[in-house]
């Protein structure tokens, strides 16, 4: 099964880490998040989502708690550890010199 | 505030221990996200009957997102493998018969490997118990033009050696000796060393209590003796006090200055008293030998020196040594042989080596039968797999899952085969040959156990690959074509069936070549003529009580034995001889009176001295002349009786009877001995061993210290005698040593029980072999057969007749069958050639073995096709066309 955000996949980490510094959110959530914020540009398939989800789960960046929505419907909560947090400034600060990089070149006149 | 390292943990764990409740979360939160994704269609104006559709499109394959969900876990490979284990057991439980088979066939195997490992270890690869044993080696003397090899050197020679070697940094001698322990109640006859005060530094061996003797001690010629650990725990209880306590041997006190480790041992001389090598009474004429004389010698190289320039300088100072040597003596050479060599010769270790490759080979061809048939599984699993495939599993991971169910049954075989190998080790510790050096040393340890370990998953590994290679190989396409009942079902995973019953066949015929030459070995051995009858005879050891010095007293203790013995009922006859069982002969001038006058010539050769009815008892014909008698006594003219040998070599052609030789040379002050008798040759260093040149003198003119008695009696258990046997020597001589009682049978038994052992384990495992070979080919036919069944019927159809199949079927199993056959007996010639040195009597291309073996074989094949053929034949063409 062909997945274009494995390419991306360090890129999805930190779209997720990001996303949760507002506030929990559950998978959904984060898709719907991710897509607005974005203008629709980015979508996220629960293929990537899911498993994205657990490995950072599994990497202690992220913590899960199941909740209710405001529908009444239970769901999974995730939310941003302080190791996540570091992490995410971490990873942000190094997108923000790669793409600055990549926008140089493309740029160039 | 929970660190990450304790989120990671918790998450770990939680996933793996609470792995029910994590993936029903899992199933929840991922149907949480498409119900939203439905309701977000709806929203977005789809029909609500599209929107379901459109959801799960959107979505994704649902149980591929899981299973990538569950690749992210941290103990998912931990998972996986117990996973696997659970249903490589569940798949055991579900086939038992395929279970059972396996289990039962491969336990057999990696148990006998395992004990034979246990084996090759001990004697073999295990370093000996000294310091730096690889730089220990034996010196022997040898000589060429007497055919004498690893012969004992004189004390004056070993001075030489020892002063002018640079290779050595030392060198030792030892002798074994026997003697008198007297204690409170009962004599005693223990096996003694004699030993120079340098032997144990130069083994970098330590008493474990006291000291060892010093040079000056020894000089002195002190009466200090050092016992063996045993002798310690058994007259002393282990206590301290034996340091500084006396002990009697031969009936002089001697004072115990140390104790020395457990199972001590030099070059396989297992002794209770170590003594210096200076007390023995005849010093003095030992010490002034040149050339051959009786003791070992065993040497430390120097750092750096291979064995090979130790035997190149020795050479050298051999030559140089010649000059100094009596003419006679002048072809004298020194031969360096590493201990580890001398301990265990180069027979055993081939007979080893041959044993531990037959068991291998064993386990092959089980390895192969249970690969064969979890390959004929396999093909009935390719939908499982395909299944499995398109679930999200890699084609990594399918190979995994093989591998691990059939190491699950490999590991389990191997706990079995553990179990079984120390019920086999205990075997071979109780009747494993007795003269197969540092077999007591055998045991179930860390090493023997890793073997087992080792072999097992190497099993594991073979048993799997065949089946996982043809898995990999097929298309994990969900189609499954192959795995529908098409005629072409399975035709890689057939091919290998098929290279695998081949290789079988061609181990097995190997093994049955080895086992067949060993036995046609063994056939001539039993058949040799021992020139005694050892049946119904029952032997003991007498020695005489330090009281009877003169040779006289002896003379006539021994007539008294004798006479009393004589009287017991069911006792036939009864004889003694100074020893029976001789080791290596030594060589000695004799001086022979024949048509052209005296001859002196030096030749390897026996002496001894015998009763009157010595030959009698033991059953040796006389040749020619007549025995000992009353006549012969101490007073009389010295006699002699030879045997054919001396009488071929002496005199051939010519009547010996009445001629005259002496010992030494022609000028040498020894009597004259004159030929009354010549007796059959009688095989006494072993039945494999040609017989040397033996002279007997009568008991009554030089009765020795102690003597080996034999009795016939008139039942066939002997042994039940010996007490009353005893009790007459003890009527005659109340302190007297008697010791080593054994029918002569038993005795007789020990020189082929190292050949007895070799031959039935080599052909236990060859029987083995063979029949496992069969269920193979059987298994493979079958099977062959049942895949075929539509074919069958097919041919049936259009006028094939019952017997055109069975015909078929029966070419089938034999071209492969002797297919196995030519390249097994390429084999067989080959590694025969090798293991020659093992044969007695029969070549290693004996015809006859390599015809019978083949014929064997080939009648086994084809009964184990037989019975599928005769099945195939009833095949009714319908009912197979039917099932199409």
């Amino acid at each position: 099964m062909a997945r274009p955000a494995d390419l991306l996949q360090g890129t999805l980490d930190v779209l997720i880490l990001k996303t949760l510094t507002l506030e929990p959110m559950h998978g959904w959530g984060i898709t719907l998040r991710i897509q607005q914020i974005s203008g629709e540009v980015l979508q996220v398939r629960p293929g990537a989502l899911y498993p994205a989800l657990s490995r950072l789960e599994h990497q202690g960046w992220i913590t899960a708690k199941w909740a209710t929505t405001e529908a009444g419907r239970r769901a999974k909560y995730y939310s941003l550890t302080r190791a996540g947090r570091h992490q995410l400034e971490r990873e942000a600060e190094q997108w923000r010199r790669l793409s600055g990089a990549v926008t140089t070149i493309v740029d160039m006149a | 505030m929970p660190t990450r390292l304790h989120h990671r943990v918790v998450a770990a764990l939680r996933s793996f221990v609470h792995r029910d409740a994590v993936e029903h979360e899992l199933d929840d939160e991922l149907r949480f996200h498409l119900e939203q994704l439905e309701a977000h269609q709806v929203a977005r104006g789809s029909a609500r009957t599209d929107a379901p559709l459109e959801a799960r499109r959107r979505f994704g394959g649902f149980e591929q997102v899981k299973e990538a969900c569950r690749d992210m876990r941290t103990l998912r490979p931990l998972e996986e493998f117990l996973r696997d284990l659970r249903s490589g057991v569940r798949l055991l439980v579900r086939s038992p018969v395929f279970a059972v088979v396996s289990i039962l066939s491969l336990a057999l195997a990696i148990g006998a490997n395992t004990v034979m490992f246990s084996v090759v270890d001990a004697v073999l690869l295990r370093p000996l118990p000294y310091r730096f044993p690889e730089q220990l080696a034996m010196l022997w003397t040898e000589d060429p033009t007497q055919n004498l090899r690893e012969g004992r050197s004189a004390h004056w020679n070993v001075e030489q050696w020892r002063s002018q070697s640079q290779s050595f940094a030392d060198m030792a001698t030892f002798d074994a000796v026997s003697k008198t322990l007297t204690g409170a109640d009962e004599a005693e006859q223990i096996v003694g060393a004699s030993i120079s005060p340098n032997l144990l530094p130069l083994l970098g061996v330590q008493p474990v209590q006291g000291r060892n003797f010093s040079t000056e001690e020894a000089e002195q010629r002190q009466r200090l003796v050092l016992i063996s650990h045993r002798l310690w725990q058994a007259r002393f209880g282990g206590s301290n006090d034996a340091i500084g306590a006396t002990i009697v041997l031969d009936g002089l006190p001697s004072q115990i200055i140390g104790i020395l480790p457990v199972g001590f041992q030099i070059a396989r001389l297992d002794a209770d008293v170590w003594e210096p090598h200076t007390i023995s009474e005849d010093r003095e004429t030992r010490n002034s030998v040149r050339g051959g004389d009786t003791w070992f010698v065993v040497g430390r190289l120097r750092p750096n020196v291979t064995f090979d320039q130790a035997q190149a300088e020795m050479s050298a100072i051999a030559s140089r040594l010649n000059d100094q040597l009596p003419a006679a003596d002048r072809n004298r050479g020194v031969s360096v042989v590493p201990l580890s060599r001398h301990m265990v010769g180069s027979q055993s270790r081939l007979a080893l080596w041959m044993l531990g490759g037959a068991v291998f080979c064993v386990l092959l061809i089980a390895a192969a039968n249970v690969a064969s048939l979890a390959l004929a599984r396999s093909v009935g699993r390719a939908r499982e797999m395909a299944v499995r495939a398109a679930l999200g599993a890699g084609a990594g991971r399918i190979v995994r899952q093989l591998l691990t169910e059939s190491v699950v049954l490999t590991v389990v075989s191997g706990l079995i085969g553990t179990l079984l190998a120390v019920a086999g080790i205990r075997l071979i510790r109780a009747y494993g040959p007795g003269n197969l050096a540092r077999l007591n040393e055998v045991s179930l340890d860390l090493r023997v156990l890793g073997w087992a370990l080792v072999i097992s998953l190497l099993t594991g590994m073979l048993v799997g690959l065949a089946p996982a290679i043809t898995t990999l190989r097929r298309d994990l396409r969900p189609s499954g074509e192959e795995g529908g009942r098409s005629i072409s079902a399975g035709a890689s995973s057939r091919r290998i069936r098929r290279a695998l019953v081949v290789a079988e066949f061609a181990l097995a015929i190997v093994l049955l070549v080895g086992a067949g030459l060993l036995v046609r070995s063994w056939w001539h051995v039993e058949s040799i003529d021992a020139g005694f009858r050892p049946e119904r005879v029952l032997a003991m050891e007498l020695s005489s009580p330090s009281a009877f010095s003169l040779p006289a007293q002896r003379a006539d203790l021994y007539h008294r034995v004798l006479e009393q013995i004589g009287a017991v009922p069911g006792v036939e006859s009864a004889g003694i001889i100074g020893d029976l069982f001789i080791g290596n002969t030594r060589e000695q001038v004799l001086t022979t009176e024949g048509d052209n006058g005296a001859v002196s010539e030096r030749l390897r050769f026996q002496r001894d001295e015998v009763s009157a009815d010595f030959f009698k008892a033991l059953g040796t014909p006389l040749l020619r002349g007549r025995f000992f008698s009353v006549v012969d006594g101490p007073d009389a003219p010295r006699v002699a009786i030879i045997n054919d040998a001396f009488a071929r070599r002496s005199w051939p052609g010519r009547d010996p009877v009445g001629r005259r030789f002496k010992l030494g040379p022609r000028d040498a002050d020894g009597p004259w001995y004159t030929v009354v008798g010549v007796v059959a040759d009688m095989r006494r260093q072993g039945l494999e061993r040609e017989p040397v040149p033996q002279m007997f003198e009568s008991l009554a003119q030089n009765p020795p210290r102690s003597v080996d008695l034999f009795i016939r009696t008139s039942t066939d258990d002997s042994l039940a005698m010996a007490g009353a046997l005893r009790a007459a020597v003890r009527r005659v001589e109340k302190h007297a040593p008697i010791y080593g009682v054994a029918p002569l049978e038993e005795q007789l038994g020990t020189y082929v029980a190292q050949r007895r052992f070799q031959t039935s384990l080599l052909t236990g495992f060859s029987v083995v072999a063979l029949l496992m070979a069969a269920v193979g080919i059987y298994g493979l036919i079958q099977y062959s057969i049942a895949t075929r069944t539509q074919e069958i019927g097919l041919r049936m159809a259009i006028g094939a007749q019952a017997g055109d199949i069975f015909r078929m079927i029966i070419a089938e199993g034999l071209t492969l069958s002797l297919t196995g056959l030519a390249l097994g007996l390429v084999g067989a010639w080959w590694l025969g050639r090798a293991g020659s040195s093992l044969l007695f009597g029969v070549t290693a291309t004996d015809p006859l073995t390599f015809m019978t073996v083949s014929l064997l074989l080939t009648a086994v094949a084809a009964a184990a096709c037989y019975f599928p053929a005769r099945r195939a034949m009833k095949v009714e063409p319908i009912v197979a066309l039917r099932q199409a």
